[in-house]
């Protein structure tokens, strides 16, 4: 039997469902209704924030507007907000976003360009002044240290000590401390404020123990070690502290804002920075067995702390909820925190420079003018001293000058104290497109470091040597 | 000729509209879609190619309606496995040879067979590549011997066999996730179960993953753990199809246990072990998972395999069209390397 439609009539079906289709995606959102879709880590930081803005977020435009996050684990969490960005499929609104990746994804058309926004919003302007200018540094500026504006912080992160007080207030402890060193064992965290890395030495080699040795009046029945740090080969576990001995020995790693005349050559592998890494290597030997295999990340850090098996650690703030809970600690009620240690220089004083932690969050491209408005005042609300204390009250840190600097904030966690004049000593690493090229390359030739198959001069000419042959292919360096 | 090329008005017949005149539809097609593309902005233009593409579909379903119920059972499937597979290879391939990065906004710039020569003159590939061969030797040998010695095994009947033979097959049926992430907490020094056993006896913990040769032998070994199961099974399945009676006639010639297995049972697994050597060849040339768990192609990048490379490459310098082209490179070598087997196979098999 022959069909009897006509043609024409399916043309015609196929004009009128063309015009539909396209008057639909013509029409704006629902102006009353918005959502911002957000890609974020999952952790705490982030989880509290959802909290608050369920709670108490209301739009000033009066629309409704709820935020709805994407909660993905930190391991993850790379890979799937790039692989969202680069598929086209324009999920996200917003994403709370590390800062290294600016350059990749700013390059990449995703992450929106706030510099006219903020210029003409005086709160925002207000916000912006506000902040400790390594935040902003960090955070939002593209290419680095320029006047161009990307991110907001959403959570800023420091390195600062975690320890156990129970081990180093304990007085048989500090007495034979103190004759076999012959200065006292820091106690309180205005003490271990006060610790240099040869200090720190001290502590690893003199609290390393094995099964049956007494600690702090008890026999243990496990091996016991005196300190850990990141000496780990994923992600960026342990240039995060090798760059802070870089620093304060007075080496650099590549500058960016030295651009396309600073070099890598020279500059990442000098004698300086050799000393620094050397220095970094040094310490590994008191540290739990693990960190000879080269996987002991920040994860592993956190899991040895809290099963009671280290003495003293450094760690981002993010971690710290988890060690004072009784839930996921068995030390839970024998942990101090004080700032990360230095470098003691000639006149006595400390040289804390240390790698930044935290997140940014930024805005993508392809927002409608309403959707852009409500992420713009999402920001604002919250970065307004209200939402910063309720967030620092809820476990969380606050990088607005009039908010870590009011007396109560110390109070609301333990470790607060370590958070303000940490921020002063802050640097970053690199934020440039090559970001995650660099970052595997060194990861894996420090790696070798660690696990003891080549010196810190050999890594250091290694990762020199391939900077300076990938950034020159780009063009950053000439 | 006319009557059947054109109709009673004179229209040439590939042009009258009909809802069966798929050939209209196709020109229709080729001329709205392009055009979309060029004139109208991204979504529009997306949606008239999908309802074109739809109406092209729809005249040819119609077309065959009745008359070729044959192909027009098998095009969906055909279509499927277009989208899903045969086009994004084409595509893939295309992108090696073009210069391009997802992630950045330039258009892709043909570059020829740039790709190809860095790759091929890149002192990491070659270097990821043996590692990678020898992952492949080393575990793909233990899970044959190991495979093999548990099908003798397991070929006799005993008490508790069928319990026995489901607990061998287990580590097969878990995710590559769960090995690795078993595996990691095993071969962990400081909590781990094996640096524990080893302590009884040394006093020290032991910490296997320190140097690339421990590395190398964990991942092997938890590889073989998982694998070599699959090729018990192989091989279980030709042990049992050996026909009783040959063992019976070589009993009555008092035939030794040796000639016994090289002249009846040999020849009857031997297809099914050189199908398993393929397949566990193909696989392990291919192994991400397990080494991207325990150890992140660490200590350095002494266990990092030519897989974890390309993951690297891809996903993480997002040198999108660098990595098509490893991949197609990859590709090229695990096809030479079956097509040896299956000639060898053959040979022997001429040979017999």
């Amino acid at each position: 039997m022959r069909v009897s439609l006509p043609f024409g009539g399916l043309l015609a079906t196929t004009a009128v469902a063309t015009m539909v289709v396209a008057t639909g995606l013509a029409t704006p959102a629902h102006a009353e209704n918005v959502t911002i879709r957000m890609a974020v880590p999952d952790w705490p930081p982030t989880r509290i924030m959802k909290q608050l803005a369920d709670e108490f977020y209301q739009a000033p435009s009066g629309n409704t507007v709820t935020l709805e996050p994407d909660f993905i684990p930190w391991p993850d969490y790379q890979n799937r907000l790039s692989a969202s960005l680069t598929s086209g499929e324009q999920r996200y609104h917003m994403a709370v976003s590390d800062s290294q990746w600016l350059g990749q994804f700013i390059e990449g058309g995703y992450y929106k360009n706030l510099t006219d926004i903020i210029a003409a919003d005086p709160e925002l302007q207000a916000i912006f002044d506000d902040l400790n200018q390594n935040l902003v540094d960090a955070y939002s500026t593209y290419p680095h240290k320029t006047e161009n504006y990307y991110g907001f912080p959403q959570m800023p992160d420091v390195l600062i000590t975690y320890y156990r007080e129970d081990v180093f207030c304990n007085e048989a402890e500090a007495a034979a401390f103190n004759s076999q060193y012959g200065y006292d064992l820091p106690c309180t965290p205005e003490e271990m404020n006060d610790v240099d890395w040869d200090m720190v030495r001290d502590f690893g080699e003199f609290f390393q123990r094995t099964a049956g040795d007494e600690l702090a009046g008890a026999t243990l029945d496990d091996d016991f070690f005196g300190i850990a740090y990141q000496a780990g080969k994923g992600y960026d576990f342990s240039s995060m502290q090798i760059n802070a001995f870089v620093w304060q020995h007075g080496g650099n790693i590549w500058d960016e804002t030295q651009a396309p005349t600073g070099q890598a050559e020279g500059v990442v592998n000098s004698e300086m920075s050799v000393k620094g890494f050397e220095h970094y290597l040094s310490l590994l030997e008191y540290m739990p067995p693990v960190v000879q295999t080269g996987s002991m990340d920040i994860f592993k850090v956190d899991e040895l702390f809290r099963a009671g098996k280290v003495a003293w650690i450094i760690q981002w703030i993010g971690f710290a909820e988890s060690a004072i809970s009784a839930d996921t600690s068995t030390v839970h009620d024998q942990v101090n925190f004080a700032m990360a240690p230095g470098l003691r220089k000639d006149d006595g004083s400390l040289d804390r420079t240390s790698n930044i932690g935290g997140q940014p969050f930024v805005l993508t491209t392809w927002l409608t003018e309403t959707e852009e408005q409500e992420a713009i005042d999402f920001v604002k609300w919250w970065l307004s001293e209200e939402t910063q204390l309720r967030f620092v009250q809820a476990g969380g840190q606050s990088g607005l000058q009039s908010v870590y600097t009011q007396p109560e904030y110390n109070t609301f966690r333990p470790w607060n104290h370590a958070f303000g004049p940490s921020l002063d000593w802050q640097k970053d690493v690199w934020h440039v497109p090559d970001f995650m090229e660099l970052l595997i390359q060194q990861q894996e030739e420090f790696d070798k470091a660690i696990t003891g198959q080549q010196d810190a001069k050999t890594t250091l000419d290694n990762i020199a040597e391939f900077q300076q042959e990938l950034l020159t292919d780009s063009g950053l360096i000439e | 000729m006319t009557a059947v090329t054109s109709d009673a008005t004179g229209t040439p017949r590939w042009l009258t509209p009909s809802p069966r005149n798929w050939r209209l539809a196709l020109l229709i097609a080729v001329v709205a879609i392009p055009g979309s593309i060029w004139l109208a902005p991204g979504n529009v233009a997306f949606w008239i190619s999908f309802v074109a593409v739809s109406a092209v579909t729809l005249a040819v379903t119609i077309n065959a309606w009745g008359r070729y119920p044959g192909p027009l059972l098998v095009a969906p499937a055909i279509a499927l496995l277009f989208v899903m597979n045969i086009f994004p290879l084409m595509w893939s391939f295309g992108l090696s040879f073009f210069r391009f990065r997802v992630n950045r906004q330039a258009p892709p710039r043909f570059a020829g067979l740039d790709n190809y020569e860095k790759i091929l003159t890149d002192p990491t590939v070659w270097d990821r590549l043996q590692t990678t061969a020898l992952v492949v030797v080393f575990t793909v040998a233990i899970q044959m011997i190991v495979g093999f010695l548990l099908a003798l095994l397991f070929e006799k009947e005993f008490p508790g066999r069928r319990v026995l033979l489901m607990l061998v097959l287990t580590p097969m049926m878990l995710s590559f996730v769960a090995v690795g992430a078993f595996f990691r907490f095993y071969y962990e020094p400081t909590f781990g179960l094996l640096s524990q056993a080893v302590r009884l006896f040394t006093g020290e913990p032991f910490i296997l993953l320190k140097t690339p040769a421990g590395a190398l032998a964990g991942i092997v070994f938890a590889d073989a753990w998982m694998w070599s199961p699959f090729v018990m099974l192989l091989v279980l399945a030709g042990l049992v199809s050996v026909p009783k009676y040959l063992y019976e006639a070589a009993e009555i010639d008092r035939a030794s246990w040796w000639r016994k297995f090289r002249t009846i049972t040999f020849p009857y697994i031997r297809s099914l072990l050189l199908l398993a050597l393929l397949f566990r060849t193909i696989e392990a040339f291919k192994l991400f998972d397990i080494v991207f768990l325990i150890t992140d192609g660490g200590p350095g990048s002494s266990t990092e395999t030519i897989a974890v490379y390309v993951f690297r490459v891809s996903f993480q310098f997002f040198r999108t069209s660098q990595s098509s082209a490893l991949a197609y490179f990859i590709l090229f070598i695990v096809i030479v390397l079956t097509n040896l087997y299956l000639y060898f196979a053959r040979q022997r098999s001429q040979e017999a």
